[in-house]
């Protein structure tokens, strides 16, 4: 059979579908793209087990075929190729004969019988969201996943579908973040772990258009334009994050978020290598900030205005974290509720929006006096 | 220049002993082996004992001709590092940089410290009079610019003794000396040097380097430098504590269940080090000897911890794969390293391994007041 297409069109196509080819893999046909030409498209795709890609363009073949290409190999040479029309042939036996105006490349190709199927994903339950709602709560949400495989729910991100929107949490059991889009609201409570290799790839591949969603007990499905991205879901169950968020946190510090991250910035470069840990003196509309190196004999405070009438308080916290936390707050003032120097501290934007939340937990690194 | 002090606890062993019974005072001790079987040497003795001769490494059997009516003494090792450590402590008060040389020798670098400190000479009578107020051990203290010049400074007045050799003094100071004083002179060089002639240091000094070079080699410079008054100006400050490690000898065993009691009570006694200094450890190390010394060791390195049981479990899945002849074990150990400080990080859910964070903290409370043994971990 012969078909052509063009090869931008082509390494579009192709570069939807590589994040899915593993980079190294016990099971060497996982290094391949699946071709399958049917009914004049030609559908390609990809899977290293936990996630798979498919997309298809239309091509001009009445043939079927279906079959498996060396994965790197093709979409380098494609992509190397600038714009022309690329002639395929797969005529020959076991070889793919791809021709161009000036050049003839011939690429062996496998039996398609033992590429994974990928997992299908029934279309009983849709939700549909826009692709930057989604990008925005996967941003906000997935730097707090554990990167220890100890636990592994708290590895990805859970997808909670509630009556009052649906909430995307992640927390490495040091930190929390929860983001609720209230725009999409579910009868039933349900609950979905995403693992972090979805989640990074799914975050590369949104936009402003919608996004369907299809979930089953074991999988979850993207739909992004003709593009659909399926993943494993972790089938273990999520720590109960609500017990652990306090509810009377009633020492509220407000602080200037870029005010503060400027000198959390400075504080990391003081902190010691090990403990990370900076200390903020809390007292009236006064927040000092400090942190000391012991085994280099360094140290350095600072003192920043903020809105503070309870009673004064010592609490440490890692910089990494507070550096983190802070860089996904958006908005110009954040609330710190606290309650004690042993306790979580709620940190939220000042303002309140009507259609999302967004609050993150924080432990605090126990001072020692 | 710099400003080197060697301090030498008199007679040690002996002084502790009479701290620990004052009826040995005046009175000739000798600490080391046992003359009854007449095994082991003079580990120390005391000035009465010397008095019949006897001095430290002599057999034991002849100190005991020589001098039968002394006070023989096993020894209590346990209380000299105890000792030790105190003296070392009080040293570190006063001096930026302290070197234990051995059990009862101290090297301190006071380079610099002559303003803080005034006169070298009382500050040294200070540091002897601080020793004996609060330990009751004499101590012997030299002054000099490098390392072997205030070892044989101290060595020279004793006991309760103060030299201080004054920079650029050093080489007529040793002139007179016999070549034995030098540090590191021992029986076999001495016999050498004598019969080249050489007896005394000046004797060195008086031919070139080159034919000590020729005779010795690199000893030989280092030798030839000694005489002269040079040697090393720089401490060797402890180094940092690379791991812990704890192991056991048996009479070949062939018991598993015995073998996994014997690694339980390694890895607490390991572990509990490491809490008491505050790190937790990611690399644990097991050895195994079987009876017929063949040695195998494994390794594995896993998330930061400091509780027992996933130190254990971890040493026991490696010890159980290692462990694969029919042969009785003779020995097996267990190490940690890659230590890193305990964090303080609070954290959110109750896992079992975080409670168990905060029993593993009471039970070092209760065997930091009460002692390792008042508590234990069960399997």
């Amino acid at each position: 059979m012969e078909f052509k297409v063009n090869s931008k069109v082509l390494e579009k196509l192709l570069s939807k579908i590589i994040p899915a080819v593993p980079t190294r893999t016990p099971m060497p046909i996982l290094e391949n793209f699946l071709f399958d030409i049917k009914d004049g498209a030609m559908y390609v795709s990809a899977t290293d087990l936990e996630i798979a890609l498919r997309s298809s363009i239309n091509i001009a073949s009445d043939e079927n075929l279906k079959m498996v290409i060396p994965a790197r190999l093709l979409y380098d040479i494609i992509r190397s190729l600038g714009e022309t029309q690329i002639t395929f042939n797969a005529d020959g036996g076991s070889k793919l004969k791809i021709t161009t105006d000036t050049g003839v490349y011939n690429i062996g190709y496998s039996s398609y019988e033992d590429f994974p199927e990928i997992p299908a994903v029934s279309k009983d339950k849709e939700i549909v969201i826009n692709g930057l709602d989604l990008k925005k709560a996967i941003d906000q949400t997935s730097f707090a996943m554990s990167k220890e495989d100890m636990r592994p729910a708290m590895t990805g991100t859970l997808f909670e579908f509630t009556p009052d929107g649906l909430r995307f949490v992640a927390t490495d059991g040091h930190r929390l973040v929860k983001y609720i889009n209230k725009n999409i609201k579910s009868a039933t409570e349900e609950q979905y772990i995403i693992p972090e290799r979805a989640i990074s790839v799914l975050s590369k591949l949104l936009d402003d258009a919608d996004v369907k969603i299809y979930l089953s007990k074991s999988n979850v499905s993207f739909h992004l334009g003709d593009i659909e991205f399926v993943s494993r879901l972790i089938a273990e169950k999520y720590p109960a994050y609500s017990s652990v968020i306090p509810l009377e946190n009633e020492n509220k510090l407000f602080v200037n978020r870029d005010v503060l991250n400027s000198t959390i910035k400075r504080m990391m470069l003081f902190s010691s290598s090990s403990s990370k840990q900076v200390k903020f003196s809390i007292s009236n509309n006064n927040l000092e900030v400090s942190a000391e190196d012991i085994d280099h004999g360094s140290d350095a405070v600072e003192n920043i205005e903020c809105k503070y009438d309870a009673e004064a308080m010592d609490i440490g916290f890692n910089t990494a974290y507070v550096n983190d936390i802070l860089n996904h707050v958006d908005d110009e003032s954040v609330v710190f509720k606290l309650h004690s120097p042993t306790k979580a501290c709620i940190i939220e934007p000042e303002t309140v929006k009507e259609t999302e939340e967004l609050m993150l937990l924080l432990m605090p690194v126990r001072l020692n006096n | 220049m710099r400003t080197i002090f060697h301090l030498d606890l008199d007679t040690f062993f002996v002084s502790v002993e009479r701290i620990l019974d004052p009826s040995l005072k005046g009175k000739p001790v000798i600490v080391g082996g046992d003359p009854k079987y007449g095994r082991g040497v003079v580990a120390a003795c005391s000035y009465e004992a010397r008095e019949f001769g006897l001095h430290s490494a002599m057999p034991i059997r002849t100190a005991y001709r020589l001098c039968p009516h002394g006070v023989y003494i096993h020894g209590s090792h346990g209380e000299y590092s105890y000792f030790s450590k105190a003296v070392k402590n009080i040293l570190k008060q006063y001096a930026p940089v302290v070197e234990k040389a051995s059990i009862d020798e101290f090297y301190m670098d006071f380079t610099g410290c002559q303003n803080v400190y005034g006169s070298l000479f009382a500050f040294a009578s200070f540091l002897q009079k601080e020793i004996w107020d609060e330990l009751s051990l004499p101590c012997s203290i030299g002054i000099g610019s490098n390392k072997t010049i205030a070892k044989i400074g101290s060595d020279c007045m004793k006991p309760k003794g103060i030299t201080y050799i004054m920079p650029g003094m050093e080489k007529d100071f040793l002139a007179p000396m016999p070549v034995e004083t030098i540090p590191g002179v021992g029986k076999v060089t001495l016999k050498d040097l004598h019969s080249k002639g050489i007896y005394r240091i000046c004797d060195i000094t008086k031919l070139p380097q080159d034919y000590f070079a020729a005779a010795y080699g690199k000893y030989g410079i280092d030798l030839y430098r000694k005489a002269n008054g040079s040697g090393s100006e720089y401490l060797t400050v402890e180094r940092e504590q690379k791991s812990i490690s704890h192991e056991k000898t048996f009479k070949d065993v062939t018991s598993k269940q015995f073998l996994k009691n014997k690694l339980f009570e390694l890895t607490g006694k390991v572990c509990q080090e490491l809490r008491d200094k505050g790190w937790q450890a990611s690399t644990i190390n097991i050895k195994l000897r079987y009876s017929d010394f063949q040695t195998l060791t494994r390794s594995k390195t896993i998330k930061p911890t400091d509780d027992d049981r996933i130190v254990f479990d971890a040493a026991w899945d490696m010890m159980m794969k290692a462990h694969t002849r029919r042969v009785a074990v003779r020995l097996i150990g267990i190490k940690l390293s890659k230590f890193k400080e305990y964090s303080e990080q609070q954290e959110l859910f109750e896992f079992e391994e975080i409670k168990r964070r905060g029993m593993l903290r009471a039970i070092n409370i209760i065997r930091a007041q009460y002692g390792y043994d008042k508590i234990q971990i069960g399997h």
